[in-house]
């Protein structure tokens, strides 16, 4: 990581691009925590990373002392940006409780949800809280591809939930992951973000892990799909510039992992149990929230990264790209 | 003058960092940027900061009042500062 106090006079500030982008060494907590706040989800989607749907919340989820004795140390600590995930997070009992509690200590959150439950009084909360931003996962800029993907879905509902945030004011990101039956759909669904008032719209490869890994032969667009999709993407970023941020990662997996294995993100998985992953797309386990601090687990983080076993992890990806299938096996470091 | 609403600023061993979260970009702060910022949170005008500095960082050859100068001016082109 660029950061140094010996960094000549006339370059004050070093930008880095993302908090992924942000290597870890250096800093003293994590910038962004990415919190699966419940495996509890009311959809049950064909693509889901972490095969949530209805009656799939962890036995074992932290209790509500827990979740706010990690979020209490999360401000302490003054990492800047979280987000709650699950499963959907707006299922969880202390939802906006949680919310209310670190919007309250001054925390930027991002709510990433499938849409279902956002009716105009939840929206006016949310606003009300102060919210950074809610990412509503819109895969589909059809019903029919929509409710394909999003088993027990309903794609009016999720336009609704959209329509709902933006008439209350909450700024809006929307998130797409591309299948064999949507990939063509893109364009539309970069439009349909657009009228709907997003400032951002994120995709990227869908993984083959989870629910994924069950459907996939379902599920995988072609090369020649994402070679489209690709390509429309890069035509909508200009078209969109200054007014929406398209934002999409063309690499693939392993080239990520690569990446990271010598430039890790500032950035912490924690997982509806507590436990805490190096990052969603290795099986590998840091530290666990219930026996340790954020701070202990934020240096085993860093050590963890050096682990012989995550390098050879990823370079047996690169032989074998089907064991991403093994991702919720955790592996403990 | 202060940090526009999305930005976050930490201090750390090196320094500091600023993260806009609306557009979820970092930037690492040498000890020169962070006293910049720490001003600027305390709610100095930004015309005084630069004086401020180079006064505290006995800066006689006037490098870090430039330099404070331009971050300032870097501030606001980025939108990470408004009024």
């Amino acid at each position: 990581m660029e950061t140094s106090g010996s960094r000549p006079a006339s370059d004050p500030a070093v930008p880095g691009t993302t908090p992924a982008a942000t290597g870890s060494g250096d800093l003293g907590a994590p910038l962004y925590i990415a919190w699966q706040v419940t495996n509890e989800c009311n959809l049950a989607c064909l693509h889901c990373i972490e095969e949530s749907g209805p009656g799939k919340a962890f036995h074992d989820e932290l209790t509500d002392e827990q979740v706010f004795r990690v979020l209490e140390q999360t401000m302490d600590l003054e990492v800047p940006y979280l987000s709650f995930s699950g499963g959907e997070p707006m299922v969880h009992p202390r939802f906006f409780d949680m919310v209310e509690y670190v919007c309250g200590r001054n925390g930027q959150l991002k709510i990433e949800t499938n849409g279902h439950y956002l009716d105009p009084d939840n929206c006016a909360r949310l606003k009300s809280l102060g919210v950074k931003a809610v990412q509503v996962s819109l895969d589909g800029a059809s019903r029919e591809t929509f409710n394909r993907m999003r088993v027990r879905g309903d794609f009016d509902r999720a336009l609704e939930g959209v329509r709902n945030l933006h008439a209350a004011g909450v700024p809006i990101e929307i998130n797409y992951s591309p299948t064999s039956f949507n990939a063509h759909e893109i364009g539309m669904a970069v439009d349909l973000a657009a009228e709907l008032g997003a400032y951002s719209f994120y995709t990227g490869r869908t993984m083959y892990t989870g629910n994924a890994v069950k459907t996939w032969h379902r599920l995988a667009p072609s090369e020649e799909q994402y070679d489209e999709f690709f390509r429309v993407l890069h035509g909508k970023v200009e078209e969109y510039r200054g007014r929406m941020r398209v934002h999409f990662h063309e690499m693939g997996l392993l080239e990520e992992l690569r990446y990271r294995l010598h430039h890790p993100a500032a950035l912490l998985i924690v997982l509806p149990n507590g436990l805490v992953k190096l990052i969603n797309a290795l099986p590998f386990v840091c530290g666990d929230l219930r026996r340790q601090s954020l701070t202990e687990i934020w240096g085993s983080f860093q050590r963890a990264w050096q682990d012989p076993r995550v390098a050879k992890f990823v370079e047996d990806l690169a032989r074998d790209p089907r064991q991403t299938a093994t991702l919720h096996r955790w592996v403990y470091l | 003058m202060k940090l526009a609403k999305y930005v976050k600023f930490r201090e750390e061993k090196f320094g500091g960092v600023l993260f806009e979260t609306r557009s979820e970009k970092v930037y690492t702060l040498n000890p020169a940027a962070t006293a910049v910022v720490r001003e600027i949170q305390a709610g100095s005008a930004a015309g005084d900061i630069p004086a401020r500095l180079k006064e505290r960082f006995r800066d006689e050859g006037g490098a870090i009042e430039r330099e404070a100068t331009a971050f300032i001016a870097d501030l606001r082109q980025k939108g990470l500062v408004e009024d």
